[in-house]
């Protein structure tokens, strides 16, 4: 279980000494074991910053996360990221960027290999072991990066953005593969993404976001049947699919034009 | 820093231009496929035509310009008796001593000045007025401290070869994506392992670009070190045949420096390729 007790968080802004940047307004959230819950909301609403703290790479000003109980200082073995722009070694082949997170936690070299292996075909990406990064597309770099995180077993998986940076037909296809992955093997998911549709695919927990300084809107509890890969035309055109979308894209329409309106309007002294 | 990357940027778009369609007479299909080449060897039958000719005809003097073919003798005599190799040896000595020992100090140094910031503010202005300033001009100084031998030839290419090192080395420490240093991060990785498996590798290519650049000056730095009071060396063949106004001679040394030159940054760009495929991918020459 995640605890995100009455968190907020600003930065320092390069321009302006005294003036901060507030990303995140006093959040509080849990998040259950187990489950898969998505953040969404307008860009610049810290939801990106906030996995950052959940996973121990960014200290918040004030408040702090618990997880299983215990503060969140840094990051650790049981939690691992998957990031948006992939973040694979260039040097390093498939394998060895899949065996990347096992070898700075100190496994030693023929479990990683294999673990590395093991988790390589379940992605599918059996026959490229030996391939470098730059000799693959952006759907299978995602599989390495997604790869290197499951190899370490976490009982946390946190992604940014995972499939943003892949072309939309792509991305719904590994929308699907992902849950059928998480089928067989369950974790405790947060996801970070601009698309509500794919929110609403994939979570149990829709998080909403407002503009920045991001505060929580509202929950959603997605309740589809489960598993979703199955059937995910049918889902995906389902009402409830459509009602969820329309709930969710009224609150960020609002959010977002307020945002607009900040951007165009005159400013006063 | 800027050179590293005017260097990787030239070699970029520096690409084989490669003929859409296949279409025409057999000399089209062959002028496509190979137009680069065959201008090049026209140009290059033109120059040598030309010169030879000026020299037969006699409207040029040999003494000042020798001629191809006497060159193409005189480089052929000078491999046959043997009498160059050990002009090339001691040439060969000082450069790759210098080039070992510029490698060996400059990507350490490079390291530190790139990730210590006590390190990079003490060295920085010392590393950029030696960068800013001609090596050859240390040479005098060179020569009252370390003597007219070895020495001081090996420390002046040395001198040129670690700036270089240097720079790019603290140029590839500094650029490392930030990303990645996050990526490792989030897999708990410590300092040290940051430094081990982020840091470091992501320098190699500009470690490897810096040592290519390296020899280019250290190639230039061994002639003129052999200008001055040596008895072995192609600097010191080629001060001698100019002074005898042996052109033919001063043209073969010249040669082998150019030749060691392009098969030196050959090896480089080979190694450059087969340890860093990711950057060279589109430089396929």
């Amino acid at each position: 279980m995640i605890e995100i007790l009455g968190l907020s968080h600003q930065f320092t802004r390069q321009d302006s000494a005294d003036e901060n940047l507030v990303v995140l307004d006093n959040i509080s959230l849990t998040i259950e074991k187990g489950s898969f819950v998505s953040f969404v909301g307008p860009s610049g609403c810290g939801k990106t910053t906030l996995l950052r703290i959940i996973h121990g790479l960014i200290k918040p000003k004030v408040g702090k996360v618990l997880i299983e109980g215990e503060t969140v200082c840094g990051p650790s073995a049981n939690r691992a990221m998957v990031f948006q722009e992939f973040n694979l070694l260039p040097w390093r082949t498939v394998l060895k960027n899949i065996e990347f997170g096992l070898e700075l936690q100190g496994t030693d070299r023929s479990a990683r290999r294999q673990a590395a292996l093991d988790v390589l075909k379940r992605v599918g990406l059996g026959g490229f072991e030996r391939y470098y990064p730059h000799q693959l597309s952006g759907g299978m770099k995602q599989r390495v990066g997604l790869a290197r995180a499951l190899s370490t077993s976490p009982t946390y998986l946190f992604m940014d953005e995972p499939l943003g940076a892949l072309d939309p037909q792509i991305r719904e296809l590994m929308q699907t593969e992902l849950l059928k992955l998480l089928d067989a093997h369950r974790k405790t998911v947060v996801f970070v993404t601009h698309s509500v549709d794919e929110a609403i695919f994939l979570s149990d927990r829709i998080v909403v976001f407002s503009a920045r300084p991001g505060r929580i809107l509202t929950h959603i509890d997605i309740e589809l049947p489960r598993p979703r890969w199955k059937d995910d035309e049918k889902i995906k055109s389902s009402e409830k699919f459509v009602t969820y979308r329309q709930h969710i894209w009224h609150l960020l329409k609002h959010e977002l034009q307020s945002e607009l309106q900040l951007q165009t309007m005159p400013k006063l002294a | 820093m800027a050179e590293t990357q005017s260097v990787k940027a030239f070699e970029r778009t520096e690409r084989a231009v490669v003929p859409e369609a296949e279409e025409g007479s057999p000399f089209r299909k062959i002028w496509n496929r190979h137009s680069t080449a065959i201008t090049r060897i026209i140009a290059a039958i033109l120059f040598f035509g030309g010169w030879e000719w000026a020299v037969r005809s006699g409207s040029v003097n040999p003494l000042f310009i020798s001629s191809p073919t006497m060159i193409s003798i005189r480089l052929f005599e000078v491999f046959a008796d043997g009498s160059i190799w050990s002009h090339i040896r001691a040439s060969g000595e000082i450069a790759g001593l210098g080039f070992v020992l510029s490698v060996v100090v400059g990507v350490p140094l490079g390291m530190l000045m790139g990730r210590v910031k006590l390190v990079r503010d003490t060295l920085e202005p010392l590393i950029m007025a030696k960068y800013s300033s001609p090596t050859v001009a240390f040479l005098p100084l060179l020569i009252i401290w370390f003597g007219i031998g070895i020495l001081s030839k090996i420390v002046l290419v040395f001198l040129g070869g670690v700036i270089v090192m240097i720079i790019n080395t603290e140029a590839g420490v500094a650029n490392v994506d930030r990303q990645l240093v996050e990526t490792a991060k989030s897999f708990t990785a410590s300092e040290y392992q940051i430094l081990s498996k982020v840091v470091i590798p992501s320098a190699v290519p500009f470690i490897l670009t810096g040592m290519r650049l390296a020899v280019g000056r250290i190639l230039i730095l061994v002639v003129v070190a052999e200008l001055y009071g040596s008895s072995a060396g192609l600097g010191y063949i080629i001060f001698q045949a100019s002074a005898n106004y042996d052109t033919a001679m001063v043209f073969v040394g010249v040669i082998i420096l150019a030749a060691a030159g392009v098969v030196l940054n050959a090896l480089l760009r080979a190694m450059e390729i087969r340890l860093t495929p990711w950057t060279t991918t589109l430089a396929k020459w």
